[in-house]
């Protein structure tokens, strides 16, 4: 089912909404929001100047930083009467991002949820346990209210206390798990060790992930831990929070809601906007938000885009699967390595567990890599040697597919940590950044 | 004799052996034998019980990677040279030993031998044909 009909819109049709949206967009920041007016006077761009998409381009790109510099509401476009939400990101430095929301951007992000978790398979069938944390981070209500709207029935079960968790699902017949898929990963593991078994004890049927990005493999794990139909969704609490994107059952990328947002992908290093396919960073512009408009703001994500139709029938473009962020992109010995190619490797290892700890530190001149990972096999056990030879295989295959070397160490199950919310997988103590 | 031996993956910290040695008292599981060996940043502890089958149960609920493995329990004869024996007897038929560990029973004078071959049913074989005694009952 397609909850809207802006996601079959014509092509043609889709451009003429969104020029029209992004010019009112650039009028109303550069009548009601200080830092982009400034911007622009300096550029010598006058809002008229913006007649075609193309022209998109010439506008300043947003940072992150340039939220954090007119904390808490400089970059607001109404006044904070107008405010009936506030929403805030984990600032790990410092203060934390802050975003906001009129009567109609709360109208607009509902609707973009249930746009994408109809796509997942939800409907007013189906019982949802959001198990995001409820509170200034935008996840939780923001799938509460779009569930809501779909029909389905909410439960507002927060992230923690995963026994509980699991008893719900159970006694209340959940057939939608809403959260981040580390934590989905770690809720599997306690059920198995409170001998439930997700495939005959309960009625899941659905699995909506977001919030941190993930890899294939960690899809077929949650698949195979759960049995669920998984897919991802995508957002951000700058951008309106979750629902900038999902995953429709074809899986074959993230179909964005174009006739809210308008992506670019761009090359980070020069800034230069690159052709439909390429690798890049995301860049998007809101042009229907009130509260918060950001024009051209660089997520940091990378990723690329694709125009062509969906078999699912939606003609909106789809983004790949996050491939990293430019943030986190480790660079080790001079060879670039993004966490979740990592990832890919270890999950594709047969012997060990979905939980691993990836610690990076310099010795002399020289960047050193360890990976912390849980044995799981028990069939390893007859020897020393068999072990010894499952640390040289993760080894060899780090070597072989990213070129970096790694020391291996194996730890017992459930000695790693595991997450709640978003997972911190990677230590990186070369320098305090 | 073939008997069952525990083997369980422990890491080289601190409290990784109490930790295997907890589980197996609170479910009151008595142990006869245990061996780890000098290791670097994880080892294998192996261990003879009185009940095998339940302890590898309870490993398992607690969160523990074990298994069970059959090993040989020989009692040698109490005479210089019996090990040296036993060892060529298993060296001349082809038969490498993979480890090894000893341990007294009480109110036994003589230290049980046990020890993992690459080929348990050929050495058992052999021992028998050699007139050494493999323990039947521990």
């Amino acid at each position: 089912m397609i909850w809207s009909t802006y996601e079959t819109m014509a092509r043609d049709q889709m451009e003429k909404l969104q020029l029209e949206r992004l010019k009112q967009t650039v009028r109303r920041v550069y009548d009601h929001v200080p830092h982009y007016r400034a911007k622009l006077n300096e550029l010598g761009i006058n809002p008229e100047d913006i007649q075609s998409l193309e022209d998109l381009k010439k506008l300043p790109l947003t940072v992150k930083n340039d939220l954090r510099d007119n904390y808490p509401f400089g970059l607001f476009a109404v006044p904070q009467k107008e405010v009936v939400r506030y929403h805030a990101s984990s600032g790990t430095t410092g203060k934390p991002t802050v975003v906001g929301y009129t009567k109609n951007d709360m109208e607009t992000w509902t609707e973009l949820i249930a746009r994408i978790v109809t796509m997942a398979g939800v409907s007013a069938e189906d019982t949802a346990q959001v198990s995001f944390g409820y509170g200034l981070f935008t996840g939780a209500f923001g799938l509460h209210q779009g569930l809501e709207r779909v029909g389905a029935s909410v439960i507002p079960m927060s992230s923690g206390n995963t026994e509980k968790q699991i008893m719900i699902m159970q006694d209340f017949g959940t057939t939608a798990l809403i959260g981040t898929p580390s934590y989905a990963l770690h809720m599997a593991e306690v059920a198995k060790s409170m001998g439930i078994d997700p495939k005959k004890d309960l009625k899941l049927k659905w699995g909506l992930f977001g919030g941190e990005g993930s890899t294939e493999a960690m899809r077929r794990e949650l698949q195979d831990a759960w049995g669920i139909f998984v897919t991802e969704n995508y957002g951000m609490s700058e951008l309106i929070g979750p629902g900038v994107s999902g995953e429709c059952k074809a899986l074959c990328g993230m179909h964005i809601s174009e006739d809210h947002f308008i992506p670019e992908i761009i090359d980070p290093e020069t800034l230069e906007v690159l052709p439909p396919g390429s690798v890049g960073e995301l860049v998007i512009t809101t042009v229907t938000k009130e509260a918060l408009p950001l024009i051209r703001y660089r997520t940091k994500d990378i990723t690329s885009l694709h125009y062509e139709t969906c078999d699912c029938g939606r003609t909106t473009v789809r983004m790949a699967k996050i491939q990293g962020r430019t943030d986190d992109m480790l660079i080790l010995g001079g060879v670039n390595v993004f966490p979740s190619q990592i990832e890919e490797v270890l999950f594709n290892t047969e012997g060990i567990g979905p939980h691993y700890q990836i610690k990076v530190f310099k010795k002399g001149y020289l960047d050193k890599i360890e990976i912390d990972v849980e044995l799981i096999d028990d069939n390893l056990l007859e020897s020393f040697g068999q072990l010894e030879a499952l640390k040289q295989t993760i080894r060899s295959r780090l070597r072989t597919v990213l070129g970096i070397d790694a020391k291996i160490h194996l730890h017992e199950p459930r000695t790693l940590a595991r997450f709640e919310g978003k997972a911190k997988r990677v230590i990186d103590m070369r320098e305090v950044k | 004799m073939l008997i069952d031996q525990l083997s369980v993956f422990v890491e080289n910290r601190h409290g990784a052996l109490a930790a295997v040695t907890d589980a197996l008292y609170r479910y009151g599981v008595d142990i006869r034998a245990i061996a780890v060996f000098d290791t670097t940043e994880f080892g294998i502890v192996r261990i003879v019980v009185d009940k095998p089958e339940e302890a590898l149960k309870d490993l398992k609920a607690d969160g523990f990677v074990a298994k069970l493995s059959k090993v040989i329990a020989v009692e040698p004869i109490d005479k210089p040279g019996s090990l040296n024996e036993l060892f060529h007897i298993m060296g001349d038929n082809g038969i490498n030993i993979e480890y090894i560990y000893s341990f007294v029973m009480r109110r036994r004078e003589m230290p049980y031998v046990v020890f993992k071959t690459d080929n348990q049913e050929k050495a058992l074989q052999i021992l028998k044909d050699k007139g050494l005694n493999t323990v039947v009952d521990l």
